[in-house]
């Protein structure tokens, strides 16, 4: 059976999702395999909060995978495992 | 003239004079104006050092050669030497006060002197006028405001102290437009000193504009830009600053107790998302700004602005307290006594601190949100707790005697990004001019946010180029004088051309870097006078010394000593961190 990653959803993202979170059934996937089977759990398209229109990473997107940003690893190819903890923030900012 | 009206009016209370401040075209294309002009005339006002809340210590508030054009263009730099770290401090306040002052026909208005009596000053296109404040004198910051808004017909910006300015708390506010603070560095403690209550300003002069049709094209950019851009569209108007609130805690590196801990448990209670759905009234926006990051909220039985990121966190997890009711009413106590929240909530946490330690016993504890607001109100009137609280973090900890207690850098208590998260960030603590501020150079941006780029947290590589450019154009957006925020939509480049619509004049990247490189040299420069080199662009050594064990931040230390050199290096400062001989001809300095 496989397990879940915990899919966290911050700022404006959360609003769209409409939950702070998913247990989303996936094990050993890319980080934008995942996101795709999150936006299906969720029920609800929000990978625009975060992509461009070519897939890449918006500017200011950030991904945490176990508390560590896919920018300094494998971007969206970044493997992510049952048990992991994702955290998904749309670009934000402030002082 | 365009841009500048050329008039900067001084003050004496004193002598009860008045004279305009001779200012060169070539040094206000050499300053601009704001923070830089105004820190120039400052080191040429008090050319010896001054005790900062002595007669003679000069005061400034300062407009740019933007001021109440476009968007974000009401802010104010106000300029002293403070009384919480004896640096240079200029401290930057949004609101309209700014286009109130360029709109009665100044640039600036500098103070000195101490008046007999307590007095405001009130400022039209007719000139300046001295007036008795005996009346508003003991009043709070929105009592004052309102009164002197009455006096002037409904029409002025008021700029005003409250009770802890009266007082000469070291970390006293100075507060306009209702909510606006220049808030760090205690610069109104310098106008309680004076005697000066307020500053009243109102005016419609209309600035100049070189190139109307440039302007507007320009301006109609700009705003499509901060339209379009997800952080000044979109996010700081929804959720705020306090949307930081999540993501440095998922980063390990959201200080928690006094910089114990990284990560605090509930940074979810008291996150941006969570003031939006609970205290949230409405969003607040500054003079032209479509930005809007304020956040007027109410609790049971209050209302009032904030919380922001800092004070979030500042009353929040920095002592413990996950009670976002008490944490607002706190903020608006600071905002009605002018207080600074980041320094209020940084000796709160040293003073926790010390009190569990057993130095303190008699002090605050962790965690006692009831006893917040009266915190605050005894600190602005210093009695009770409040008496030893206003010493600030880094007096209040040596008094103790265990000064290593005291999260600050030249006596300014450190804001809400723990610097072993962010190596860059501790660099940019460490080397600022006044002292523990995330202003001078927004590390975070590119370190955690990936704002223009991401970069490495934990390298400290090319980081002290990174934290010099950075603090270069935060000296040019303050000098200009506009909004921080628009840096999130627009670059260096569009700053020049802001400039050069509307002044007229062609400073090209290059030469407008040149202008920021030339403030911070010159600060520095003061500060050197003043006592502070190499032994100073430090941090407390808990940010050496100790490890967080959990978080995403764990087993790091903050490695100053690989970036310090190189620091000094890219400036073209010696090893003491005295700028040379060859770097000053080459500014002009």
């Amino acid at each position: 059976m496989t397990g879940t990653v915990a899919v966290k959803f911050y700022g404006l993202m959360r609003r769209r999702v409409g939950t702070t979170g998913l247990d989303v059934p996936a094990d050993d996937v890319t980080v934008l395999a995942l996101l795709r089977l999150a936006e299906e759990s969720a029920g609800r398209a929000f990978l625009d909060e975060l992509l461009d229109r070519e897939q890449g990473l918006l500017a200011g997107t950030i991904i945490l995978v176990n508390g560590e940003n896919v920018r300094g690893g494998d971007g969206l190819r970044t493997r992510v495992r049952a048990g992991d903890k994702v955290d998904l923030f749309s670009p934000a900012g402030g002082g | 003239m365009n841009g500048w009206t050329g008039k900067i009016v001084k003050v004496d209370l004193g002598r009860g004079t008045q004279e305009d401040v001779p200012v060169s075209d070539a040094a206000r294309r050499r300053y601009l104006g704001g923070r830089g002009l105004g820190v120039r005339l400052y080191a040429d006002l008090c050319p010896v050092l001054t005790d900062p809340l002595a007669e003679e210590n000069a005061l400034l508030f300062m407009t740019g050669p933007l001021t109440g054009t476009l968007m974000t263009s009401g802010r104010t730099q106000v300029i002293s030497r403070s009384p919480l770290t004896g640096t240079i401090c200029d401290s930057s306040s949004g609101g309209s006060f700014g286009a109130a002052l360029k709109g009665a026909g100044i640039d600036g208005l500098v103070v000195q002197g101490r008046a007999p009596k307590p007095v405001y000053l009130r400022i039209h296109e007719g000139g300046v006028e001295v007036r008795d404040a005996a009346a508003f004198w003991g009043l709070d910051t929105q009592q004052t405001q309102k009164g002197l808004q009455e006096e002037a017909g409904g029409k002025a910006s008021v700029a005003c102290i409250g009770p802890a300015g009266e007082n000469r708390v070291p970390f006293a506010a100075i507060m306009n437009d209702k909510d606006r603070a220049a808030g760090r560095g205690g610069l109104g403690a310098v106008m309680g000193a004076k005697n000066l209550k307020a500053v009243a300003a109102s005016g419609s002069r209309p600035v100049d504009i070189a190139d109307p049709a440039g302007y507007k094209d320009l301006a109609s950019r700009v705003d499509r830009a901060v339209d379009k851009n997800p952080v000044t569209g979109k996010s700081l108007q929804v959720l705020g600053t306090s949307v930081l609130v999540n993501i440095i805690n998922a980063h390990g590196m959201y200080p928690t107790e006094n910089f114990r801990r990284g990560v605090f448990n509930d940074a979810e209670g008291t996150s941006g998302e969570k003031i939006a759905e609970t205290l949230l009234l409405r969003q607040s926006s500054c003079f032209k700004c479509p930005i809007g990051c304020g956040r007027t909220t109410r609790t049971k039985d209050k209302h009032g602005e904030g919380p922001e990121y800092e004070t979030v966190w500042a009353f929040g997890a920095n002592l413990g307290i996950s009670d976002l009711a008490a944490i607002a009413e706190a903020n608006y106590a600071c905002n009605e006594l002018g207080l600074d929240t980041i320094t209020m909530g940084g000796t709160l946490g040293c003073a926790m601190e010390l009190a569990e330690a057993g130095a303190w016993p008699g002090g605050p504890r962790w965690g006692e949100a009831g006893k917040l607001a009266d915190w605050v109100t005894e600190t602005a009137h210093r009695r009770g707790m409040g008496a030893e609280l206003a010493l600030g973090s880094k007096r209040l900890a040596a008094k103790y005697g265990r000064p290593e207690l005291a999260m600050q850098v030249k006596g300014m208590e450190i804001p809400a990004y723990d610097p072993r998260g962010a190596q860059g960030m501790a660099l940019s603590y460490a080397t600022s001019n006044r002292g523990g501020c995330h202003m001078r150079a927004y590390l975070v941006a590119p370190e955690v946010l990936g704002h223009p780029v991401f970069l490495d947290r934990f390298s400290t590589a090319g980081k002290a180029e990174l934290v010099a450019l950075f603090q270069d154009v935060s000296a040019v957006v303050d000098s200009a004088v506009l909004c921080r925020f628009l840096q999130f939509a627009v670059g260096i480049s569009t700053f020049a051309e802001m400039l050069r619509v509307v002044t007229g004049l062609d400073f090209g990247d290059e030469e407008l870097m040149s202008v920021g490189r030339r403030v911070y040299t010159l600060e520095r420069l003061f500060n050197n006078r003043a006592g502070f080199g190499r032994a100073d662009d430090t941090l407390p050594p808990r940010f050496f010394n100790e490890e967080f064990q959990t978080g995403s931040s764990r087993h790091r230390r903050v490695r100053l000593e690989e970036m310090l050199d190189d620091y000094y290096a890219v400036r073209g400062w010696d090893r003491d961190g005295r700028p040379r001989p060859h770097t000053l001809a080459e500014l002009g300095l």
